[in-house]
């Protein structure tokens, strides 16, 4: 698993608006700050950031709007251009592709999904999603079959022949969501997808999108705001703040250990045991086996709630998926997170 | 640190910025008062100093069509334009060209345009675009109006997609757009005359000169609403368009023209309107059609058939008007699957169907085909002989007798000499210190440049009588627009009917006005006046409204709960937050009272619009391009002033 | 669905137009109008009767002065009233260039000049003479001339020489240009109410001396050269110090290429002349009776049958 390359790999990476970045970059000496930056003249979009994705994984971009975010996730795709680092996409420097290569890349590899949709006004449900397949030259007839397909993927049967405005907002992204899965990505960015939703169909949506996750697997870059979604949807969450990465790590481990003082402020009205997991928790067994019935190393610990509680024993073994034992959880830290206090 | 220091300088100049107004203004005072001691170049601009403007521009306009040949060029162009016109003008008004065919009759384009009326916006939109037609045919005008339509007809698509190509180039380039900025703000000021004489020195007199004058004129709000529109374009929907892989003209032409669809189709919207305005005009170099008629009737003061043309210049203008805005608003519907094809075109076949009918109609009912003299409806006639009872009424002659003694003696001329006997320097001080006040040294170096160029050319006497005539109508419009519009602003059952009126009277080819002026005052300054005042109360009028309307209801209700009254209200509140609209108003009655001067010369004034007609009979290319040039500065000052002022007070006023 | 109906009509036109008249280029003969109704009845007179031998017209408005220089290169085909006063100069420019000769000659005299309407004489009884009008200046001044007397001249683009008349005589004028002939004709209108002096620019052949009986103002007898020798003339020093010519012209011009294209056609024009009365008849029916020109000439054509039948046969 770990030795396999990243498919997304970045180093480094800086992006400045203002007038010459990369000749003020050249020249800025280490260690400035982003006010200091911003004192300069220019506004650090993305500062210093180094972070490796894996095939199949789901890494969540979190932070605040202006923390850039959504800034990253365009360098990713050179939507924009960045100003210093490397980004590689499995194992290719995209910085030094030309147009052509680019456009080849995107009409093959990537998918993107859009805050506000991105939908084109004047084509239908079923020209949107073909859009990305007639650009890159597909058949009419191919196009359309393969159309169709994402469409009835994501549950929009029927309505091939709307219009955007004549959708909700949960159609729309519906729509965005099968347009950016039409060319069959490898890897697919979406940009707070869900942010512009009321709260029910957002919640709707999320379960949507964890089944179709589980369907596809892909790997998966996905922007917001919302802690709850972070925590709800992540392999690994990265916390940004002033287009820096405050701390990047799975969602158990930001929660338990938050790096920063920033990235405490967020966790501290999380209930921890609704994201902390048993295998997390669980100590080496260094031969020694606890009696009983194991538990499950997936479960959090607000599903194992009951349990904790009504137990006898101090130490309760864990196994995987498959029935191996894994470690050994010590009841009474479970409880400690249960209630609050871990 | 950069930031920090403007930061602190904001308040600074705001403070030397009156300081330095007021200095302007003082020394030009001081000027004025030293006249009598004054040396003569102090006065006007000495005689060598004057450069024969005229004459370089004449060298430079002979060397770009003899030595570049652009002449063979613009033959070209023109004679590809006269193929369309000759196609346009044969299946409208059956003019003798290929193809030869008969002229469409009338009940089929009525009901064409009934049903594409139908199709835009339901049963209203229908009458209005069948209605109108039915209407042109009846009051006996088909001919002329076709005469008109076929010159719009190849026009307006023809500046639609230069504008557009052009709008699309300026927003590719920055560098390009810096450099179409001005010459657009120069055309939209230009004096219509100063189109006119290239365009029939280029392009021949006739139909094809109008037709590229008329898209000339038309193009640059094409231009600015394609960039504007490009430039709207929702950044997501970009993206979305390059993470599919589009290139870029895929992008142009999947992506961006789709999205920006609504402000290219309100370009077209001003296209189709500005070629009905424009076609009018074109009647001076012999366009034929409503135009040309309209101003044959002037020539013999008959204000009754002028009316009846007026309608239905108006009338066509409402429904090409409703219908492109139609146009813009109509999203596309969905059909569901297996809808058969006659289904979804419906529209198009049920509107063939109709010309058809007609069509075949026509070949048996004469009626259908085409109505003749004899059995029109016009009422000219019996308009004039009303008009003319009522005009010969001994108190309206008196009260105008009075009015054009008084005006004449009291008002206008020593006003006209007062600003006569201002030395140039002192003109310009002032009008420099306008600019300061509003918007700065740039502001003050702009505006002083465009008047300084003024004053250069030698027409300086010329253009400050024109200059008089625009203020004094200007300032006698306010009398009457600004109370008016509030009126109708605080009373709201009437200011939809005024509105309405304001549109009209706008739409109204704004040569008719001529008429009723002359006829009331006879030649001089007072019917000039007059005539322009007409025209400039109506952009007054509409903003003061507009302006008042937009004051925020809250606002109101927040003063209401403080117990102002109603005078306090109008007085502290909704004046002064509608005053940045009314100004943008005061900005167009400025440049319509511009534009209106210059026709103006048709009742017989002394100034930059007599000297303007006087080169239409000539081929004096050069003279007639400075002479535009004066008129367009100085509609560029006001505009310029006004229009800096205004913004600057929205931004204050945190409105729009 | 036009096409198919269409087409066969097209088709019959065509033969029938090409079978018809075997000389003559079915291409339509332009004709121009301008700004004055003589000028644009006469237009259609002729134009009709072109149409009447099966000649295709077509009518553009042009400038009057331009008119000539469009003729020369074939853009319109002939002009039917060549006034010498107004466009002696034009035209004779024009035939110095080529390109557009004399086609005709109406039986007609031309004047434009200084003019006004009988009731001026009581006001000022030394006219027509051009320096008792000049004694009685003050009584046609208006407010804005101030104690000068007015003199309302045509459009600017008529190209008079009024002021360099008035500043060769030294008279005690101001020029005020009317921007229109109907704003001239309004001006008369209004001072006929209560017997106004007034003075103005007026042209013969014209339907005006029907509706308001006048009279020239007599200046200084034109002399050819006046205008550009300054020692011809009364005043040795300066130019323009006469009056325009009594008898005038007016002519016919074609295009040189018109024999060539339409013969038919060119030969009715070489005969065509019309008198004074006549040509003050077409305008009438315009500025008087109200008519649209098209109407005009189909009535005036319809009453005088005998005048103009025997130019076509």
């Amino acid at each position: 698993m770990t030795t396999q390359t990243p498919v997304i790999s970045c180093a480094n990476v800086w992006k400045l608006f203002g007038p010459h970045p990369k000749k003020y970059l050249a020249n800025m000496p280490a260690g400035r700050s982003f006010d200091d930056i911003r004192k300069d003249g220019y506004i650090a979009g993305v500062r210093d950031v180094s972070v490796d994705i894996n095939r199949g994984e789901m890494l969540v971009v979190m932070g605040l709007s202006g923390s850039g975010k959504s800034t990253l996730v365009r360098c990713f795709s050179r939507l924009h251009e960045i100003t210093g680092g490397t980004i590689e996409v499995d194992g290719q420097d995209i910085m030094a592709l030309n147009d052509r290569d680019l456009i080849e890349l995107r009409r093959n590899k990537m998918g993107m999904v859009f805050q506000s949709f991105g939908l084109l006004p004047h084509r239908t449900v079923l020209e949107n999603v073909a859009f990305p397949l007639e650009m890159r030259g597909q058949d009419r007839h191919d196009r359309r079959e393969r159309a169709l397909e994402v469409i009835k993927l994501v549950g929009l049967e029927g309505r091939e022949e709307y219009f955007p405005r004549e959708l909700s907002g949960g159609q729309q992204q519906r729509v965005g969501i099968a347009r950016s899965l039409a060319i069959e990505p490898d890897i697919w960015f979406l940009d707070e997808p869900f942010s512009a939703l009321d709260p029910l169909i957002r919640r709707e949506m999320q379960d949507e999108f964890l089944r179709l996750q589980e369907m596809l697997g892909k790997t998966i870059v996905f922007i917001t705001h919302d802690f709850d979604e972070a925590l709800r949807l992540a392999d690994r969450i990265a916390i940004m703040k002033d287009g820096a990465i405050e701390q990047c790590d799975t969602p158990d481990q930001i929660v338990l250990n938050p790096a920063t003082p920033y990235v405490r402020k967020f966790t501290e009205d999380i209930e921890k045991s609704r994201v902390v997991h048993a295998r997390v928790l669980a100590t080496p067994m260094n031969g020694h086996i606890p009696d009983g019935t194991p538990i499950r190393a997936g479960a959090t610990i607000l599903q194992l709630a009951r349990q904790l509680v009504n137990e006898t024993r101090e130490e309760l073994p864990v196994a995987n998926g498959n029935g191996e034992l894994i470690g050994i959880l010590n009841r009474q830290e479970a409880l400690d997170v249960l209630l609050g206090e871990g | 640190m950069a930031v920090a220091q403007t930061n602190v300088a904001v308040p600074a100049p705001t403070l030397t910025r009156m300081r330095v107004a007021q200095i302007l203004l003082a020394a030009a005072v001081l000027l004025a008062a030293a006249r009598p001691v004054l040396p003569e170049f102090l006065i006007r601009v000495p005689e060598w100093a004057v450069l024969p403007y005229n004459v370089w521009m004449q060298a430079l306009f002979d060397f770009i069509k003899d030595d570049l040949g652009l002449i063979h060029l613009t033959r070209g162009i023109s004679a590809v334009l006269e193929v369309l016109l000759d196609i346009t003008a044969n299946l409208l008004y059956g003019k003798h060209r290929w193809p030869f065919f008969e002229p469409i009759p009338w009940t089929a384009i009525a009901a064409g345009a009934a049903v594409i009326g139908y199709w835009l916006g339901g049963w209203r939109l229908a009458a209005v675009a069948g209605g109108t037609f039915v209407w042109v045919a009846l009051i006996g005008q088909w001919n002329l109006a076709m005469q008109t339509m076929s010159v719009i007809v190849v026009a307006a698509p023809v500046a639609f997609l230069l504008g557009l190509l052009l709008g699309i180039a300026a927003w590719k380039s920055s560098r390009f757009e810096r450099f179409l900025a001005p010459i657009l703000s120069i055309l939209q000021t230009l004096p219509f005359f100063t189109y006119l004489l290239p365009a029939v020195i280029f392009f021949k007199v006739g139909p094809t000169a109008g037709c590229v004058a008329t898209i000339v004129y038309a193009i640059p709000p094409m231009v600015l609403m394609t960039t504007l529109g490009l430039k709207k374009v929702s950044p997501e929907v970009v993206e979305a368009g390059n993470m599919a892989g589009s290139t870029r003209w895929q992008m142009l032409r999947h992506v961006y023209l789709p999205a920006a669809r609504t402000e290219i189709l309100v370009g077209v919207n001003q296209v189709i309107m500005l070629c009905l305005a424009m076609v009018v005009l074109t009647a001076f170099i012999g366009m034929p059609g409503l135009g040309a008629k309209l101003l044959s009737l002037m020539n013999s003061l008959k204000l009754g058939r002028s009316f009846e043309i007026g309608v239905t210049i108006v009338l066509i203008a409402v429904t090409l008007d409703r219908l492109s805005k139609a146009w813009v608003v109509k999203q596309p519907e969905h059909f569901e699957r297996g809808t058969s094809w006659a289904a979804r075109h419906k529209y198009l076949v049920g509107g063939i169907a109709a010309f058809a009918a007609f069509y075949v109609l026509a070949q048996f009912v004469q009626v259908a085909d085409h109505i003749t003299r004899k059995q029109e409806l016009s009422m000219g006639s019996e308009i004039d002989d009303v008009i003319r009872a009522a005009l010969a009424n001994d108190t309206v002659t008196a009260v105008t007798g009075w009015l054009r003694w008084f005006l004449i003696t009291w008002v206008l001329i020593p006003f006209r000499n007062a600003l006569l006997w201002l030395p140039t320097p002192s003109v310009l001080l002032a009008i420099a210190a306008a600019g300061y006040a509003v918007g700065g040294r740039k502001s003050a170096l702009t505006v002083l440049a465009f008047f300084g160029i003024v004053a250069l050319t030698g027409w300086w006497d010329r253009s400050i009588i024109t200059l008089y005539a625009v203020v004094c109508a200007v300032i006698l419009a306010m009398l009457i627009g600004l109370p008016l519009g509030i009126a109708a602003a605080r009373n709201p059952r009437w200011a939809n009917p005024i509105l309405l009126a304001c549109d009209t009277m706008q739409t109204f080819p704004s040569f008719i006005y001529l008429i009723p002026a002359i006829m009331l005052f006879s030649v001089n300054d007072v019917a000039v006046v007059f005539a322009i005042l007409i025209f400039a109360t109506v952009p007054l009028t509409r903003y003061t409204i507009e302006g008042m309307r937009a004051v925020p209801e809250e606002l109101i209700e927040a003063a209401d709960m403080a117990g102002a009254s109603r005078n306090q209200k109008l007085m502290k509140v909704q004046l002064p937050l509608a005053l940045p609209t009314m100004a943008v108003g005061f900005n167009q009655a400025i440049m319509f009272a511009f534009f209106m001067v210059i026709i103006a010369a048709f009742i017989g004034t002394q100034d930059l619009g007599q000297e303007l007609q006087r080169t239409l009979a000539g081929n004096d290319l050069g003279k007639n391009f400075v002479l535009g040039m004066c008129v367009s500065l100085m509609a560029l000052t006001f505009n310029h002033i006004i229009m800096r002022w205004s913004n600057d007070r929205r931004k204050a006023l945190g409105v729009g | 669905m036009k096409l198919k109906l269409a087409l066969p009509v097209a088709a019959i036109l065509a033969v029938s137009a090409g079978s018809a008249i075997a000389a003559d280029s079915s291409d339509p003969i332009i004709i121009p109008v301008h700004n004055w109704s003589s000028q644009i009845v006469m237009s259609h007179v002729v134009g009709q009767i072109f149409q009447s031998i099966g000649d295709n017209v077509e009518y553009v408005t042009t400038d009057s002065q331009a008119v000539y220089e469009s003729i020369r290169l074939g853009d319109v085909s002939l002009e039917l009233e060549v006034w010498e006063g107004a466009f002696g100069a034009s035209y004779t420019a024009a035939l110095e260039k080529g390109g557009i000769h004399e086609a005709g000659n109406h039986n007609a005299v031309t004047r434009e000049d200084w003019w006004y309407p009988l009731w001026t004489k009581e006001a000022c009884p030394g006219l027509p003479d051009w320096e008792a009008l000049n004694a009685c200046a003050a009584k046609f001044a208006t407010p804005e001339t101030g104690d000068k007397g007015r003199f309302l001249g045509g459009p600017v683009d008529w190209l008079k020489h009024d002021q360099e008349r008035v500043d060769a005589l030294g008279m005690n004028f101001v020029v005020v240009n009317a921007g229109s002939a109907a704003a001239l004709w309004a001006e008369i209108g209004a001072a006929e109410k209560d017997k106004k002096p007034i003075v103005l620019f007026n042209w013969t052949p014209n339907f005006a001396e029907a509706v308001w009986p006048g009279e020239f103002v007599e200046f200084p007898k034109w002399v050819d050269g006046c205008n550009e020798d300054p020692k011809v003339g009364p005043k040795p020093d300066v130019t323009y110090d006469c009056g325009n010519p009594a008898n005038g012209y007016l002519k016919i011009a074609a295009w040189d290429g018109m024999e060539k294209k339409w013969p038919d056609a060119y030969k009715v024009l070489t005969k065509i002349s019309f008198t004074n009365p006549q040509i003050a008849q077409m305008a009438k029916l315009v500025d008087v009776d109200d008519m649209e020109p098209e109407e005009a000439a189909a009535t005036w054509l319809e009453e005088n049958q005998d005048v103009w039948k025997g130019w076509v046969n």
